[in-house]
């Protein structure tokens, strides 16, 4: 392919510029990195130490004075189940609201209505209700509570991608005579991929960092991440390397299977091609 | 055609709603691996207590592995962050169950907790048992222990705020002498506040960056409130007159805030009015403060060389003015546990002066004049005579309902003289005004 | 018989709202409820129904004006400037083909680190004696600054840190659009010799709408909401310089056990925000779309 002049300057100002954003994004991540392999009194010391002899120490203790593990499954399957609900589930809310013909914007207020409210409010009455079925501090509980805000989110977000997917596509699959769900399934969702990728990313984020709902309704048994690191705040200080080895820990797995999925993100699917 | 389906998914809504209610009671049984549903009928085999995350809470999980093995009881012990803590335990308080069968409560939650009708009285379970409470010391027990006659908690452990200074920069002979020189006076630990200030201006002036006079805390609401509490107090201040009529705006209570404010802008750090206890901690364990008012099981702490730099160049003594303010946790059990009978066990064990003792060898913060004076744990720890003299003149944040929501405008109106530009007697007055509304 | 339409609600929206219903509906109504009693969480119970009290309250209420406004310029910067920001980061992360993934992936971090501890790791990084930050501008011969501690600066230094948080939420949803846009207008474009600019106006910023108003709304409602970060990073200090309204409510609710206050303080907010996405989406869209 042939690249103008001004292509070539313009993809190099691009490169340096991003080159300059991840340095904004990478550096305090390296920091991170750095101080979760060392004391408290090194993390502190200014002018830095630049060549410290690492410690493991921080990573040994949050595996041992904690069941870190456990944590980290309890976040992973809570995020993992309430998304993967809030996907099927919402893609489908949201095709509809997409597609019908009235009350498109009074739905979509409507469904974003429900998060209007500060979580501070509606983590009392979900407090009651969860205690009066005695389901305190189990994953279950922790999943439908979290479809609350993942659900509404996911309708929104979703109803916007299937509006900038042409309504022409679908009515011509339902004209050749398969039916809605079958337009929806084949023609719609493959062109949303991105969209649908997008948006469950979000909702498995808002998950994982979910604090309040977490430390309110669950117990020893079904503790979440967040929660297990704000206990890393204490009355007699904040065990800052252990904290930047635990989100460490936390980062890695993740970025690891961001690069698996965001191949449908990144590079989509890109609707031209489909014929 | 609009109305018509609006009504049709409000229908939805509302049905779907009760078999929602109606179908979650029945899946009930499939639930869960929840601890709380543990013992039914009898005494229990396990025991759910909500603690703090601190290090002594660790020691008491330590030391209770033995009262498992005596009594086959299991011990879950939840331990979530400071900051969380009231959160988690109020929605708990408020039901007709409690997922704990013991609590701590920190000395400023007492008066709202009891005046709730939150916590057991323990009087009946301490004269059936003969539990001698006489052991613990009186300013511990007259704040986390009994409220107007009535025994709710046991002091778990204290929190006692004091002066913590670098030996090495109070002997230091060249700024002896300068002070001298200067103050026409000894650089040594000072009697009264106003001498600290000064002498903690007088650092910073010499020492510029390198080494601040002190280092203070200015974050709302809790750092500040309780730091400049030990001004009020050593000052001679406090919140009440004996009548109950409101003194935090006298003239005393003025000049403390004027020395604070004072000590803030010219001595200590230039982020200080942003500092949490963590800030401050680093700031002088870095080695870039002489002195530093905190809690004084900070003074271990500073004495470890993985988290200081200062270990082995630091002391503690009284808050200059001699009363610095008292804080503690208290063992309490829930009104609404599910078996007082078993919580009491525990708590009477765990309480007991071998448990204390055990839990005070592993560094725990001992409430029990009978512990603090054991030779073994003098042994260990030599400065328990000076801290049992500054909890004995201690004084603790009047135990009233509204005292989380007196410390939060307090510490509101204190950041903003510190860095809001209001001047402290205004800042004072508006404490004044907003604490006398509160219901 | 059902009709098709009738179906199609049945299978497509019906479960969605069986959900929502059970998960939101409750809670929403119960603090409707809260916002006309004087309930309190020291009692069991709703309390006694006090009528309009709790909202007249909130008008005599001087620090939940000051913190309305502390809101306002917390979210209008915080969205603007993300917007922006992600906006051209995306736009250049959708034009690059190589090292894609490697610039994504870096991109994303911060936002797989709970706000807890974004707010912990910066309090370290902007100690203003002992941070990392103050250090590298002095090697530059910048002087440092007391970046939560100066009342001035707080406000500021809050928004940066979450704009290192949230911009990634705004990259990935723009990009997201900026990807499953077809291609055909381009291609036709360029036959018709547009430039850069004015494809990017007639072409990527119609096309991207419907992504840009759920991005903007999304992150403004959820900025209105924070006070997670404001928790850890200021108490709303120094002073009340960072006070916004939901760490204002959330001191109500649990420092104060007002949740009857807590709870009309709340609804208005619902309300103001509800208006205003009405209103945004009404003018961002134009006119309801025809068909």
């Amino acid at each position: 392919m042939n690249l103008s002049f001004s292509d070539k300057l313009l993809n190099r100002i691009t490169y340096i510029a991003l080159i300059a954003c991840s340095l904004i994004f990478l550096l305090p991540i390296l920091w991170i990195i750095r101080t979760s392999f060392t004391t408290k009194a090194v993390a502190y010391q200014i002018p830095p130490q630049w060549f410290v002899t690492p410690t493991l120490d921080n990573y040994r203790a949050i595996f041992s004075d904690n069941p870190f593990g456990k944590y980290f499954f309890n976040s992973m399957l809570v995020s993992l189940v309430s998304t993967l609900i809030a996907v099927f589930l919402g893609a489908m809310a949201a095709y509809w609201i997409a597609r019908s013909s009235k009350g498109g914007n009074f739905l979509r207020i409507a469904v974003l209505v429900t998060q209007m409210l500060p979580p501070i409010v509606m983590v009392i009455p979900i407090f009651l209700m969860v205690k009066s079925l005695d389901m305190l501090d189990s994953w279950e509980t922790l999943i439908v509570t979290y479809l609350s805000f993942n659900l509404p989110y996911m309708i929104w977000l979703l109803i916007g991608f299937f509006e900038t997917i042409p309504k022409d596509l679908d009515e011509a699959c339902e004209m050749d005579g398969c039916t809605k769900m079958q337009a929806f399934t084949k023609v719609v969702l493959p062109l949303a991929a991105p969209g649908i990728m997008a948006a469950g990313i979000l909702s498995f984020l808002l998950a994982w960092n979910e604090f309040l709902f977490a430390l309110v309704l669950t117990g020893t048994g079904s503790r979440t991440l967040p929660v297990a690191i704000a206990n890393m705040e204490t009355q007699q200080g904040v065990m800052i390397a252990e904290l930047c080895a635990a989100t460490v820990i936390i980062i890695l797995p993740v970025v690891i299977l961001s690069l698996f999925i965001q191949k449908y993100l990144v590079n989509g699917m890109t609707t031209g091609s489909i014929k | 055609m609009k109305k018509h389906w609006l009504l049709g998914i409000v229908t939805i809504l509302i049905l779907s709603l009760v078999t929602a209610c109606s179908s979650g009671k029945g899946g009930e049984g499939a639930s869960s691996s929840a601890p709380a549903a543990s013992g039914k009928g009898g005494s229990k085999k396990e025991l759910n207590i909500l603690m703090e995350t601190v290090p002594d809470t660790e020691m008491v999980q330590k030391v209770t592995e033995k009262f498992t093995q005596e009594t086959g009881i299991k011990v879950n012990i939840e331990a979530v962050n400071y900051a969380s803590m009231h959160e988690k335990l109020v929605p708990q308080l408020l039901g007709a169950t409690s997922s704990y069968d013991l609590i701590v409560v920190d000395n400023y939650w007492v008066g709202e907790f009891t005046d709730a009708g939150w916590l057991e009285p323990l009087d009946s379970f301490i004269k059936r048992d003969k539990f001698d409470t006489s052991v613990y010391l009186k300013s511990m027990f007259d704040m986390v222990g009994q409220v107007e006659g009535t025994t709710y908690m046991l002091p778990f452990y204290n929190y006692a705020m004091a002066l913590i200074y670098r030996k090495d920069v109070f002997e230091d002979a060249d700024l002896k002498s300068k002070y001298q020189a200067e103050a026409g006076k000894e650089l040594k630990i000072p009697d009264t506040l106003e001498e600290y200030v000064n002498i903690s201006k007088f650092i910073t002036k010499q020492k510029g960056e390198s080494m601040y006079g002190s280092v203070m805390m200015g974050l709302r609401p809790d750092p500040i409130s309780v730091e400049w509490l030990n001004y009020l107090y050593s000052s001679g201040g406090d919140f009440y007159n004996g009548d109950n009529t409101l003194r935090i705006n006298d003239d005393k209570a003025v000049k403390a805030l004027e020395l604070y404010v004072d000590n803030m802008k010219n001595a200590a750090p230039k982020g200080a009015a942003g500092f949490g206890f963590d800030e401050a901690f680093n700031v002088f364990a870095q080695g870039n403060a002489a002195s530093f008012i905190t809690y004084n099981w900070m003074l271990p702490k500073l004495q470890n060389a993985a988290e200081s730099k200062v270990a082995g160049k630091v002391d503690i003594a009284s808050v200059p003015g001699g009363t610095s303010l008292n804080g503690g946790w208290g063992w309490a059990i829930p009104k609404n546990a599910e078996d007082k009978e078993a919580s009491w066990q525990y708590l009477k064990w765990i309480e007991s002066f071998d448990a204390a003792k055990e839990r005070a060898l592993l560094g725990g913060s001992p409430t029990r004049k009978d512990v603090l004076a054991d030779s073994d744990v003098l042994g260990q720890f030599p400065h328990y005579v000076k801290v049992q003299k500054i909890l004995e003149a201690s004084k603790m944040i009047p135990i009233i309902p509204q005292a989380p929501q007196l410390i939060e405008i307090l510490g509101r109106e204190l950041s903003e003289a510190v860095s809001g530009g209001k001047s402290p007697k205004d800042a004072l007055d508006t404490v004044a005004k907003d604490v006398g509304q509160l219901k | 018989m059902l009709s098709e339409k009738r179906k199609s609600f049945l299978i497509f929206f019906l479960p969605s709202m069986i959900v929502l219903a059970a998960t939101v509906l409750y809670p929403l109504i119960y603090a409707l409820f809260m916002s006309f009693t004087d309930s309190s969480l020291k009692r069991r119970g709703l309390g006694d129904f006090i009528g309009l009290d709790n909202y007249i309250r909130i008008f005599h209420d001087t620090h939940f004006i000051g913190s309305v406004w502390t809101t306002t310029v917390f979210t209008v910067l915080v969205v603007t400037l993300e917007f922006v920001f992600g906006f051209i980061v995306a736009l250049m992360l959708n034009r690059i083909r190589f090292g894609k993934k490697i610039f994504f992936t870096i991109i994303i971090i911060p936002m797989l680190i709970t706000p807890v501890a974004v707010g912990l790791i910066w309090r370290l990084l902007l100690h203003p004696d002992l941070g990392i930050v103050n250090y590298m501008l002095s090697l530059f011969g910048v002087e440092g600054h007391a970046w939560l501690g100066d009342s001035s600066l707080a406000m500021f230094t809050v928004v940066m840190i979450d704009i290192w948080h949230q911009v990634p939420f705004m990259i990935l949803l723009l990009l997201a659009g900026l990807v499953s846009m077809p291609s055909e207008p381009y291609e036709a474009a360029k036959i018709d010799g547009a430039g850069r600019l004015q494809t990017f106006w007639t072409i990527t910023v119609p096309l991207m709408k419907e992504t840009i108003i759920v991005a903007i709304l999304f992150r403004a409602i959820t900025a209105i909401k924070t006070y997670d970060l404001i928790f850890v990073l200021t108490k709303g200090g120094p002073g009340t310089t960072t006070e916004v309204i939901s760490y204002h409510i959330y001191k109500q609710a649990y420092t104060f056990l007002d949740t009857g206050y807590a709870s009309a303080m709340s609804y208005l907010l619902l309300l103001v925000i509800l208006l205003l996405s009405i209103a945004f989406i009404r003018v961002s869209r134009g006119k309801p779309q025809a068909q």
